[in-house]
């Protein structure tokens, strides 16, 4: 531990701020609030402050970022480099750190988030132990409130002089580069650390009559009472608030902007919140998180349980800036948490820690947000709201996917869509889409010709394991546009048809003009290794139809299957899952030999946005495929 | 071939086409894109031939309608601009009064003359493509309206509250300033300007489409505003909309 006086520390930051190599942040006043921003002199940091109006993240995860940049006639580029200034910020809480350490493993889990970690990793934290504290503040019942890491300075107020823990070999070099009279420690300065350290802990004045440890296991046994989440989200306004200023939450969305010669632009990312109403909606006009109660809900599971799932930790580091800032007082993490365990005690019901979750973060490489440039080979109109497009990467590689993989496409300046890949793996230069015409992206990309450009990502997500299936019976179920990601895995099979079992095919659509893929399906009925039972809900008086009529699972009674060898590979729209599924049970069916490809609304694809999140699981990176056993006990899957 | 637009204003304060007018080089490189045949702020020559309607100012009379209803027919397009042609905007506040009781107000004792009806958006009479809120409307968002019509995008409308950017944009909260504010109900898109030069949101923009209505009113008198003046809040623009509710 090193000491330095006030007037010097004044000069080691004034000295940061005259190096123009640096971007030297700081906490400043903001009428009687205080906020971080850029500092000019070391006279405008504050450094008894209470809390910010937004949390440090803002400098790594800002509120609004160009990932892209796009030229019609070139194609799409990383942004152009930043100043790659280290940001040094000066004056961060404990809390905010920890926080900072949170945001830090989301980021890196499975792939980097590239923009995130180019200004992360070159910045420089000098944190500074709490001398006022919010009344909302909680960190002390987080373990947030003071800390030994995280850090590459810490100081700590000793009245004429701080103390600076030293927390990294950045930090060291810089007080050695930039401050001047920096002395040892003495036993009692280190005793004097000890003693603030304390009474940052009894500053707190929000009280949680139970141990964190608790929470995990207290939300496991509130996710059905409806009536509890119901009263307390009442007076919600869905205004987002309590979202956006937490310096734990991550979700974004992603948004094209063309400037005005609408031949150039941006792709943005800006903040996002799970709070507000559209979150979880789709193009189709489905909201799988449609009511207040239920992205209430979310909030406090995301925090409290399902990155604790995930990661083992609670990402909550106690601020309070939640609390402060819900204008109906409902989003206090403290009364909520509190009135759960009052709750569930009240009902006899033991709460016991949740065993400790295995955490197994893998890390490998960067995520491109840049899409590859391709090519619209063929296009073959196949309903009046379905197109096949064949297309091809421009480098000439090969897409290289895995049956039931999707892909992002971009269109030029109106955005992306994640769309299954349909075409099996064994077709090689190019590969097929088969895209609805719904909302902006796809209605677009139908108004493309042969020989224009898109662009891809991915291929994304886990698909169908091919090699696990082998020499078994495949039951495929398809309801409407649910054919799409089945055929890449059908074609596959068919592809290598001796490699597996009985093969049958059962497809359901509204009405027969709605049938896609009508000529190959047709060629099916030749075939004595296939058996394909097609049905339509209805057949209006002017279209013909021979085939069964009734929704898809009239057809499930008419055919013959052995329960034990029989995999049902089942995608359709979200209401066809239940039905299907419950048909398959009471024909013995496993659980686990029901595999499952499930739609979510996306941005990112690849685990980072939070759209598409059925509680803990994200559709992105987790499925979209997944083996019905895995699934069937998370709530808001099917 | 340049898309052809036109403008057209009806009841309002013909602030959202100065704004237009105002918007200087960006509107140099927006006249590349389109061809405006009629747009009485900065020309005199009109013109029946065209494809996107930009229609300002609500509908107060009788008559604004066949006039709305021979834009619909003529344009491809028809987009709303300003509080007054998207929600009724401040001529709805009208309607808490009786009607005659208004003009009378208005027009003291030639009221008769006037043949003035419930203040309504332009979506009361016809069908509206687009919309660009606000009072007045906001140069960014009216330029993100055009574009999008023009690449053949459905605009992009913040379905959420102004709270949203008022906290990105790190603003102190109008109630921790002693103020009222009706931003937790109102539609953004405007990135919350009128908070961030210190004053409240107004509600000018409308209401989001699901607001918590009795939440926000209870907010605002817990925060030490009469029911009343709750009320009245609402009222400043939100009159069509909830009178629809
Ligand atoms: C794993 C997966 C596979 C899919 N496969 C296909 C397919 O093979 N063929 C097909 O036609 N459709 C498929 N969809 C649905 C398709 O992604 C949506 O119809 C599409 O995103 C709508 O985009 P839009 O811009 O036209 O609509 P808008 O309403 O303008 O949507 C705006 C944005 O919201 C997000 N979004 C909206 N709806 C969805 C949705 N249903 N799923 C995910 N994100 C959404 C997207 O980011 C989209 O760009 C798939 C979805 C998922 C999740
Ligand atoms: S809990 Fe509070 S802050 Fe969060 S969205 Fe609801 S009203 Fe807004
Ligand atoms: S949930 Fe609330 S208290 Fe916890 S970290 Fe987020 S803003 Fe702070
Ligand atoms: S899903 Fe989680 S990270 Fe995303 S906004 Fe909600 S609470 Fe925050
Ligand atoms: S000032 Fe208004 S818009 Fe901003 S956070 Fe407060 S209530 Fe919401
Ligand atoms: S802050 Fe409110 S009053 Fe101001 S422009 Fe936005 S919506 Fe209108
Ligand atoms: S987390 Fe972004 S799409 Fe799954």
């Amino acid at each position: 531990m090193k000491i330095i006086s006030k007037g010097d520390f004044k000069s080691f930051v004034n000295a940061l701020i005259m190096d123009s190599s640096l971007n030297v942040i700081g906490v400043k006043s903001k009428a009687d609030k205080f906020a971080f921003g850029s500092l000019e002199s070391a006279d405008d940091l504050i450094m008894d402050y209470d809390v910010t109006l937004l949390p440090p993240k803002k400098y790594f995860f800002p509120q609004r970022e160009t990932l892209v940049t796009y030229d019609v006639a070139k194609g799409f580029s990383a942004k152009d480099p930043v100043e790659k200034k280290p940001t040094v910020i000066i004056g961060v809480h404990p809390y905010d750190i920890v926080a900072l350490l949170h945001m830090d493993e989301i980021f890196r889990e499975t792939k980097s988030d590239p923009y995130y970690f180019e200004k992360r990793k070159s910045s420089i934290i000098i944190g500074v132990n709490i001398q006022k504290m919010s009344k909302w503040c909680f960190a002390a019942h987080m373990g947030c409130a003071t800390i030994d890491h995280g850090y590459d300075l810490m100081l700590t107020d000793l009245g004429n002089r701080y103390a600076i823990s030293i927390g990294s070999q950045k930090g060291e070099l810089l007080l050695d580069k930039y401050a001047k009279n920096v002395q040892n420690a003495l036993a009692r300065d280190i005793q004097l650390v000890g003693q603030k350290k304390r009474e940052v802990i009894a500053m707190t004045q929000q009280k949680l009559d139970f141990s964190p440890e608790l929470i995990p296991e207290l939300l496991s046994k509130s996710y059905e009472k409806s009536a509890f989440w119901e009263k307390h989200s009442e007076k919600c306004l869905a205004c987002g608030s309590c979202v956006l200023v937490c310096p734990t939450c991550y979700c974004f969305d992603v948004k094209d902007n063309p400037d005005l010669s609408l031949e150039q632009g941006e792709r943005v990312r800006t903040w996002d919140g799970c709070l507000l109403e559209d979150f979880a909606k789709i193009a189709s006009g489905e909201n799988f998180r449609p009511t207040r109660p239920t992205r209430y809900r979310h909030r406090y599971f995301k925090k409290g349980k399902y990155l604790y799932d995930r990661f083992g930790f609670i990402s909550c580091v106690g601020c309070g800036r939640c609390s402060s800032n819900c204008l109906p007082d409902i989003a206090n993490p403290v009364n909520l948490f509190n009135d759960m365990y009052h709750e569930t005690k009240a009902s006899g019901v033991q709460i016991t820690p949740a065993s400790t979750p295995e955490v197994n973060i893998q890390t490998e490489g960067n995520i491109d947000y840049v899409p590859r440039l391709a090519t619209i080979v063929r296009k073959e109109v196949m309903t009046v709201y379905e197109t096949l497009f064949e297309i091809k990467l421009d480098d000439g590689s090969e897409l290289g996917h895995a049956p039931g993989q999707f892909v992002e496409v971009s269109v030029f300046g109106i955005g992306e869509a994640p769309i299954s890949i349909s075409s099996p793996p064994t077709k090689k230069d190019t590969f097929e889409l088969c895209v609805r015409k719904l909302g902006n992206v796809t209605t677009k990309l139908h108004t493309l010709q042969v020989g224009d450009k898109v662009g891809i990502r991915g291929p994304f997500g886990k698909g169908f394991d091919p090699e696990a299936l082998k020499n078994k019976d495949l039951l495929f179920i398809a309801g409407g546009l649910g054919l799409a990601p089945l055929r890449s895995l059908f074609n596959y099979v068919l592809d290598n048809r001796k490699d597996y079992g009985k093969v049958t095919l059962l497809y359901g659509c509204k009405e027969p003009r709605e049938l896609l893929f009508t000529e190959e399906l047709l060629a099916l009925t030749k075939r004595d290794d296939v058996e394909y039972k097609p049905t339509v809900n209805w057949c209006p008086e002017n279209e013909v139809w021979t085939g069964n009529i009734g929704v898809i699972t009239t057809l499930i009674p008419q055919v013959e299957f052995n329960p034990e060898t029989t995999y049902a590979i089942v995608c359709g729209p979200p209401i066809m899952y239940k039905f299907v599924i419950a048909d398959l049970k009471s024909r013995n069916v496993h659980d686990d030999h029901i595999i499952l490809s499930l739609e979510r609304r996306m941005k990112c694809g690849v685990g980072k946005c939070g759209h598409c999140q059925i509680n803990h699981v994200y559709v992105c990176k987790d499925g979209p495929v997944f083996n019905y056993s895995k699934i069937k006990g998370v709530p808001e899957a099917l | 071939m340049k898309p052809k637009v036109a403008f057209f204003d009806f009841a309002g304060c013909e602030g959202d086409q100065l704004q237009i007018a105002n918007l200087e080089e960006d509107l140099l490189a927006l006249l590349g894109q389109v061809e405006v045949v009629s747009f009485r702020e900065v020309m005199k020559e009109h013109s029946d031939d065209y494809d996107i309607a930009f229609v300002e100012g609500s509908c107060t009379r009788l008559q604004d309608e066949d006039r709305l209803k021979q834009i619909r027919k003529n344009a491809k397009i028809v987009v709303a601009i300003g509080s007054c042609a998207t929600i009724g905007g401040i001529n709805a506040l009208r309607n808490y009064r009786e009607i005659d009781d208004a003009k009378r107000i208005v027009y003291g004792d030639s009221a008769n003359l006037f043949d003035a009806y419930t203040a309504r958006p332009i979506d009361a009479i016809i069908p509206v493509d687009a919309y660009v809120h606000g009072c007045p409307i906001d140069k960014d968002e009216f330029l993100h309206v055009v574009k999008s019509l023009l690449l053949g995008k459905k605009p992009d409308i913040p379905t959420y509250p102004v709270c949203v950017e008022c906290k990105k944009n790190e603003n102190i909260c109008a109630f921790e300033r002693g103020q009222f504010c009706v931003g937790p109900v109102t539609r953004a898109g405007c990135n919350s300007c009128c908070i961030n030069e210190g004053t409240i949101c107004w509600g000018c923009r409308g209401l989001v489409d699901n607001p918590n209505e009795n939440a926000q009113k209870e907010v605002l008198i817990k925060n030490g505003l009469t029911v009343d003046d709750a009320i009245k809040k609402f009222r400043l623009y939100f009159g069509w909309q909830e009178r629809r509710r």
